[in-house]
């Protein structure tokens, strides 16, 4: 109740005229009532009875807040995180080293990015998991559905849709191998027309469109509360040109950053971001780099990236709290995203040196 | 989208009047801006400016459509995905053919048959739908003044003897084919912008560039200080304006490109070797003609990494043993890498091991 007219999310012309006028405390203003605040300032009734509902409004979360109440607060202890965390759902990505490294595959309320070169295999990936996210709890997904905005043009519904048969024809297969009647029951809802319709879909042609969809976006997940996952597919693509203030940039993206991770906290859903691979030209090479630059870097929690290796596809977890830097081999099949077939290679954990400047972790075992 | 009005989102008369005294009239304008200036620029309360927040966005965002609805759409129209290039083993790959809504790149050394590719794929969109086609214009812009029309009825003749019996089919396939010659990248630009208006009055159902390369090269010369950001910039404006064509309208773009040997000093940049089709370049580049042994260099497409990016499908043409030549399909959603073997007729491009397209 003490706290200062100022901090008060007031329009600035009201504010001014407060300070002027000799307000200090919120709770001066509640005292004084909408008459006697319209008389004092000049301003009408109606308008005097709206600031103060707003301020009324301010200070009751404020209280709640300084009593410990629930909801509006983010106060908690390391154990029930610890809890929350372990109760979890991942999304699984159908290559079990790939989910391997992730600790379990794509985790909820988090950003990933997957960063990579032309044709490597990011959108792919997206889809996968937009197919994936769909999976009912009783085959250890987490039963949720996906929003898919894409910015680049390159979903293909065709390829989408080959993707979830495959998905299904698995779930079908371990339903008639272990014949429970959960596993039945979950299989009549989960079929192609289920999937598809789950996906919803949005072509953003510029980054207007793309800021004002993501804008729109909690009041969309309130509305379909099962999204577990977004994507967005190209984050690059139209922040790469036309762009001459690259503050106005840096400024656009960290805010998009900051809205895409109270999402995925809210609403308890994983981002699942994809970035392209510019050159740097340094003194004596160039390198293949994320692009966005260094400050985008910082956004996404957890940073893959695909890339090549004569004619094999490789992931490498390059940013991750939780899990140890190591490359594993992937492949893409008609089926979708899956694991190279054994035997062919022994995992390669060493430092592929993408980053000269972090240590490279030594193995102990092995 | 961007350059939308104020006024057209439905924002109160005065508002729109109070941020035009702060040069704010657009969506743009509007969306850029944080909430603390939004706050001081409105004069409105907190909750009031995120309340105009949604209704500015609703009116920019794109409207939300499943992949189910996507998929039966498509599937009502099914002709209308792909466009066949009648090379039957590349169409299988591709599962239909060239598609519709996205841009293909088509890129090789030169003399490999680009244009011979282009000129094969606007008779084949000027075909009606029974027999494969989009039946619709072609339009299509040529920077090296390769195209020619001689080569154009000449395939068409020897292709589809049964369809083209008649003087009267050719001069109507040939007067839907629209030639346009730009010589710079701004013209270029220029014409891609008119084409929306173009496309809908002459119902054009292919969209030909042979070559984006060529005109790029010859102006951006990226040893230079700052011309690769230019170029980036002029081609992903390209790109972006193509795209929203191709599926506005639905309709296949066909883009040409070219090789680069990036020379050095001895040291192959590493960073240029973005995909495998590149590496099978290092290994086969010796059938190029007048490429003598490989030197230090590597050979990748030409105009950079941002335009790989933008390209859905890339297919890349290359020298075997002469006369056959080979055709990669390097990127594409649907498709694995695929090789196939081709030669350059009188009718056009034949893969071997199939037969002479069959006459109908």
């Amino acid at each position: 109740m003490q706290r200062a007219v100022g901090s008060l999310p007031l329009g600035p012309a009201l504010r001014a005229r407060l300070a002027a006028a000799g307000f200090q405390t919120a709770q001066e203003l509640l005292d004084t009532g909408p008459c006697g605040l319209s008389r004092e300032i000049g301003i009408s009734k109606e308008e005097a009875l709206e600031a103060l509902q707003v301020v009324r409004q301010e200070c009751s979360g404020d209280a709640a807040k300084t009593a410990g109440g629930a909801g509006t607060t983010r106060k908690c202890t390391a154990l029930e995180l610890l809890e929350e965390e372990q109760a979890q759902g991942f999304i699984i990505t159908f290559c079990s080293a790939l989910d391997n490294i992730l600790g379990g595959g794509v985790q909820l309320t988090k950003i990933t990015e997957v960063c990579g070169a032309p044709g490597v295999g990011k959108t792919q990936l997206c889809m996968q998991l937009a197919v994936d996210v769909q999976i009912p709890e009783c085959f250890g997904g987490v039963c949720g559905e996906a929003v898919f905005i894409d910015t680049e043009g390159s979903f293909m519904v065709d390829r989408a849709a080959d993707i979830a048969a495959a998905c299904v024809q698995h779930c079908r297969l371990i339903a008639e191998a272990h014949q429970e009647e959960d596993h039945q029951k979950a299989l009549e809802t989960f079929s192609l027309e289920s999937i598809l319709s789950h996906i919803y879909y949005f072509r953003c042609r510029d980054y207007i469109e793309l800021l004002a969809q993501v804008y729109l976006l909690p009041d969309f997940l309130s509305e379909h509360s099962k999204v577990r996952l977004v994507v967005i597919d190209g984050i690059a693509f139209p922040f790469r040109h036309d762009f001459e203030d690259l503050s106005l940039r840096t400024r656009l993206l960290n805010g998009l950053a900051q809205q895409l991770i109270i999402i995925a906290n809210d609403h308890k859903s994983a981002v699942v971001l994809t970035n392209q691979m510019t050159t740097r030209i340094g003194q004596s090479q160039s390198t293949l780099v994320p692009a966005l630059g260094e400050s985008w870097g910082h956004a996404a929690t957890v940073r893959l990236i695909f890339h090549w290796d004569k004619s094999q596809r490789l992931a490498t977890l390059y940013k991750s709290p939780s899990q140890k830097e190591s490359t594993i081999p992937y492949t893409i099949t008609p089926h979708g995203f899956r694991d190279v077939q054994p035997p062919a290679v022994t995992q390669n954990t060493e430092s592929t040196e993408m980053n000269p400047r972090k240590r490279p972790r030594r193995e102990e075992e092995k | 989208m961007a350059a939308k009005k104020l006024r057209r989102a439905k924002l109160p008369q005065e508002l729109c009047e109070r941020l035009s005294r702060y040069q704010i009239t657009t969506c743009q304008d509007f969306l850029c801006l944080s909430l603390l200036e939004l706050m001081k620029v409105t004069g409105q309360s907190y909750r009031n400016v995120q309340k105009l927040l949604c209704q500015v966005s609703l009116a920019c965002a794109p409207k939300m459509q499943t992949a189910y609805e996507m998929k039966v759409r498509r599937s009502v129209n099914p002709s209308s995905a792909f466009l066949s290039t009648t090379l039957h083993s590349l169409d299988e790959v591709l599962h239909g053919g060239v598609p519709c809504g996205s841009l293909t790149e088509i890129t090789s050394p030169p003399g490999c048959g680009k244009t011979q590719f282009c000129i094969l794929m606007s008779v084949l969109a000027t075909l009606p739908v029974s027999m494969g086609g989009l039946d619709g214009a072609v339009v299509y812009i040529d920077t090296e003044s390769a195209f020619s029309a001689e080569r154009l009825v000449e395939i068409a003749g020897n292709r589809f003897p049964a369809y083209f019996d008649s003087d009267e089919k050719l001069f109507c396939m040939t007067r839907s084919i629209h030639l346009y010659r730009e010589l710079t990248c701004d013209s270029v630009l220029k014409r891609i912008k008119s084409l929306e208006e173009e496309i809908i009055s002459k119902k054009v159902k292919l969209i030909i560039i042979d070559s984006v390369a060529s005109v790029v090269r010859k102006e951006f010369d990226t040893q230079l200080q700052g011309n690769l950001a230019e170029r980036s910039n002029f081609l992903a404006r390209g790109a972006s304006l193509l795209k929203y064509l191709a599926e506005e309208f639905s309709i296949p773009v066909i883009l040409t490109n070219q090789i680069t040997t990036s020379l050095s000093n001895g040291l192959a940049i590493p960073a240029d070797l973005v995909s495998p089709a590149d590496d099978l370049f290092l290994s086969e580049v010796s059938g190029a003609p007048g490429s003598g042994k490989k030197e230090s260099g590597c050979v990748t497409a030409a105009l950079g990494n941002t335009w790989s990016h933008s390209v859905n499908t890339r297919l890349i043409l290359q020298y075997h043993d002469l006369p056959t030549r080979q055709i990669l399909v390097a990127k594409s959603p649907v498709a694995p890498f695929s090789v196939f073997f081709y030669t350059i007729e009188k009718s056009g491009l034949v893969l071997q091991g199939s037969e002479i397209y069959p006459a109908l």
